[in-house]
């Protein structure tokens, strides 16, 4: 679902953002935004930033230069749980799911952002804490079951396979329901079948209405984003619908003369 | 505050700040080898003090032997710690907490032994140089407390050349920058984190000894100790032992100015919210290099 | 778990609980008194330091608090006992936010440094300002609790006001592990970042979690000042943030119930110590060790992880 040429601010815009580490430039002026609703993709090959721009995005980074907008609002300065807050969630390339805690439990972290009550609060056991923990318990069960992690819902998260951890990661950051759920580099580790389950997953999601933000270097996983940009030592060197940006030459040479 | 006032305070100061300094020095070394921090370090100083009390005052031993012996009571005890608690507590996969937890019970169980082995009595242990006293302008230090900063000032010589130049202290340091490379290259690891608190302890213990003269010794003297010698390792940067010396001067000059405008009892709040707001302000230390926040 | 054994499991215990004072001594009972008010306060250690990671020898101080406010507002001022009490929280956890969001900010051997030089500076301070607090001569006459006429002066009848308070504050305590806040206590511990990224605001969460550990210490210290009626400095050194602690650390940090052993372990021992004399503060750091190299999770830890390879079985 592709926006036309945005008349609407878009959900998330970087502007101008640069960022060196020491000597070296690995973000030049980077801009691009992603439209509510759309399927984005942020490609490029190994080393051009795309891990510092994620960052910087998810607030585990401050850039030197430029900002970062989300829903309107200037969240470059904000520290990463109140961008989560506000809707932006991420994963992370390694699955950095809570080991000690089961499955269910994971899930039910997922609620978090949207729920409110206090310390003192959930120490007395009010009706509000009751409730709270009652939703949490049901929207876990409700994703379990549709990332297929019912078996393995009462095991500590470590001792789950990888590739299920991702889903119980995936899973989690659905549970939040995310405004914008961003994902770094989500199918490394995955074989070509998984990563056909993974699209498929990814589409279904962003039918259901969430923004996505899919960023890897995998040409064939971000073949589902509707839009795509290509980021190429520190800069965004096209831009376009999947089937464009195959053709550009500037982009095949950075994938294959890199 | 006469200039006089100001003098005198300067060179206690001074005198004091070297003895964190040298605290921190054990300190640091150690957190460097080891990554733990060593929450007992004031407690070798209270080892190696009282054992040479003891020497001097039960044994009638001269002083030099007795000096020595002490240091190398500091050192035995560093080894004792790392090979009967600190590996086993390795060996069953120790966290931070832990190992804290750990060094901080050994410094209360010093602190407890010497209380019921000696009492609650401070000693007071003879000074180098005798009672004698050095007159600077209108204020006076005492030799031993010469003695004090010239010993201080070559141990952190010592350990800079060991450290740089013999086939030990690279070894030592190879092994706690990178422990699976310096197996590799037949460097006995585990016995370079021994040698590490050894090392520790015998700084610790030449501490003690050195402030035994000036403050006496007592059975509890080990925790406040402890964290003015880890204050001044932070001002110093924990990265560079070497550092601690600085810091350690750096405290005691500002723990003494603080006891002449405000009072003397005082003293400690100042030191310990000093070191608060270091750890807050500088983890880094003035000298120290950029690193990742502290611990 | 059937009726009937649910009932036993409880039950007895209960019992046991109950009757122990009237068949006791008189110094036992006191003693079962001092393990009372040590489990509140130790609570507040053990479970910042199981759910947070965070290691406190600052609790003395929030003891000393709730003991002088309770000392100043009831011996002085003559208000009600929960003037006193209410004060001392008050204090307390104001303390605990101002000088908490600083220094929680700090990591690990930083962080456990900076609450013993907290703790330090709070010994310090009750000696130096004995305008306040009486100094080493203390404060004394501290009225008894006693609601509606019934005092609480005797030790038979001040361990049946602690020890339902304490089992009453472990109960919120086991309420606060099993919600949404102790869901994310957890999953702080075991990934920060992750933790971040859902939402959670650690170093809030932190200092909150610091304030209540304040409060527990300084609830602890208003009942002890209400039953010892006489307050003085050597109460609230460093050795007894020491003993918070070792009692924490002993009873085990990752059971709610933990403290509670920790807490007999450490008033009953030196009574079977006694005749050895001032051995006692060793044979504690001795435990302390032993216990963070065989038994990292205390008493309370090896009971429960016996109990469950029982019930796999």
């Amino acid at each position: 679902m592709t926006m036309g040429m945005e008349t609407v601010d878009p959900l998330l815009q970087v502007a101008a953002v640069s960022h060196s580490f020491g000597g070296l430039h690995v973000l030049r002026a980077v801009d691009f935004g992603v439209p509510a609703g759309s399927l984005t993709g942020l490609i490029g090959p190994n080393g051009a930033g795309k891990s510092t721009l994620f960052n910087i995005i998810s607030g585990f980074l401050r850039p030197q230069r430029g900002t970062v907008r989300f829903e309107g609002r200037d969240i470059t300065r904000d520290p990463v749980q109140t961008r989560t807050r506000a809707g932006l969630v991420r994963t992370f390339q390694t699955p950095k799911v809570f080991g000690k805690l089961s499955v269910r439990e994971n899930l039910m972290i997922g609620c978090y952002r949207h729920l409110a009550s206090g310390v003192v609060g959930n120490m007395l056991h009010s009706r509000r804490s009751r409730l709270e923990l009652e939703l949490m318990h049901v929207q876990a069960a409700e994703a379990g079951e549709r990332f297929g992690l019912s078996e393995v819902m009462e095991r500590p998260a470590a001792q789950v396979p990888a590739g299920m951890q991702r889903l119980v990661e995936l899973a989690r950051g659905y549970v939040s329901r995310p405004r914008l759920l961003m994902l770094d580099e989500p199918s490394s580790g995955l074989n070509t079948k998984e990563i056909g389950q993974l699209r498929e997953l990814l589409q279904r999601l962003n039918r259901e209405g969430i923004t996505i933000l899919l960023v890897s270097h995998d040409m064939q996983l971000v073949d589902v984003a509707s839009r795509v940009h290509v980021l190429c030592f520190g800069s965004i060197i096209a831009s376009g619908a999947m089937a464009q940006i195959k053709q550009d030459e500037r982009v095949r040479q950075a994938y294959l003369g890199v | 505050m006469s200039p006089s006032l100001l003098l005198q305070s300067v060179l206690s100061g001074l005198t004091n700040g070297f003895v964190y300094g040298l605290i921190g020095l054990g300190l640091a070394s150690i957190f460097r080898g080891t990554r733990i921090i060593n929450a007992m370090q004031g407690d070798f100083a209270l080892i190696g003090g009282i054992t040479a009390a003891l020497l001097l005052e039960r044994f009638g031993w001269p002083m030099a032997p007795a000096f020595a012996a002490a240091v190398v009571v500091g050192g035995i005890a560093g080894w004792l710690m790392e090979v009967l608690l600190i590996r086993p507590l390795r060996r069953r996969g120790g966290s931070e907490d832990s190992y804290l937890l750990l060094t901080l019970g050994v410094a209360f169980a010093v602190s407890a032994l010497v209380l019921y082995a000696v009492g609650r009595d401070s000693h007071l242990l003879p000074g180098l140089g005798g009672e004698g006293i050095v007159v600077v302008g209108d204020a006076a230090i005492r030799t031993h407390a010469l003695w004090l900063i010239a010993i201080s000032l070559a141990t952190m010589g010592a350990l800079r050349v060991f450290f740089a130049k013999t086939a030990l202290g690279l070894s030592m340091m190879a092994a706690a920058l990178d422990a699976e490379g310096a197996l590799t290259t037949g460097i006995d690891v585990p016995l370079m984190r021994t040698l590490t608190f050894v090392l520790g302890g015998l700084v610790g213990g030449l501490a003690g000894v050195l402030v035994g003269p000036l403050v006496t010794v007592y059975f509890d003297m080990g925790l406040l100790l402890t964290l003015k010698g880890f204050a001044a390792a932070i001002l110093g940067g924990l990265a560079n032992p070497m550092g601690a010396i600085v810091g350690g001067v750096t405290l005691g000059l500002l723990e003494s100015l603080a006891i002449v405008t405000v009072s003397s009892g005082y003293k400690d709040v100042i030191a310990m919210a000093i070191l608060i707001v270091i750890m807050i302000a500088m983890p880094n230390g003035l000298l120290g290099r950029r690193l990742r926040k502290g611990g | 778990m059937s009726p009937l054994r649910r009932a036993l499991v409880w039950g007895i215990p209960f019992l046991v609980w109950a009757t122990l004072p009237f068949v006791a001594t008189r110094h036992i009972v006191d003693l079962l008194v001092f393990a009372g008010l040590y489990t509140i306060a130790g609570l507040g250690v053990a479970f910042l330091l199981g759910q947070c990671g965070i290691v406190s020898l600052a609790q003395s101080v929030f003891y000393g608090i709730g003991a002088y406010c309770t000392a100043w507002f009831c011996a002085h001022k003559g208000l009600p006992s929960p003037v006193g009490v209410a004060a001392g929280i008050a204090l307390s956890t104001g303390i605990a936010a101002l000088v908490g969001w600083p220094i929680l900010r700090l990591s690990g051997h930083f962080l456990a440094l900076a609450t013993l030089a907290l703790g330090i500076i709070g010994q310090v301070l009750f000696l130096e300002w004995d305008w306040l607090t009486g100094g080493t001569l203390g404060i004394g006459g501290i009225p008894r609790i006693a609601p509606f006429g019934f005092a609480f002066d005797t030790p038979l009848r001040f361990y049946f006001l602690v020890w339902p308070i304490a089992l009453l504050l472990l109960v919120l305590h086991h309420n606060l592990l099993h919600s949404r806040s102790g869901l994310a206590l957890r999953a702080m511990r075991d990934s920060p970042e992750a933790a971040a990224a859902l939402g959670v605001d650690i170093h809030k969460l932190k200092v909150q979690m610091f304030m209540l550990s304040a409060a527990l210490g300084s609830t602890a210290g208003s009942l002890f000042a209400h039953y010892v009626t006489f307050v003085s400095v050597d109460s609230f050194a460093i050795d007894r943030a020491i003993s918070f602690l070792l009692l924490a650390v002993l009873g085990g940090v990752y059971t709610v119930w933990g403290p509670v052993l920790g807490a007999l372990f450490i008033t009953v021992l030196p009574q079977w110590l006694s005749r050895l004399g001032d051995i006692h503060a060793f044979v504690f750091a001795a435990a302390l060790i032993a216990a963070v190299i065989l038994l990292p999770e205390g008493f309370g830890g090896a009971i429960r992880n016996w109990w469950r390879t029982r019930a796999a079985k």
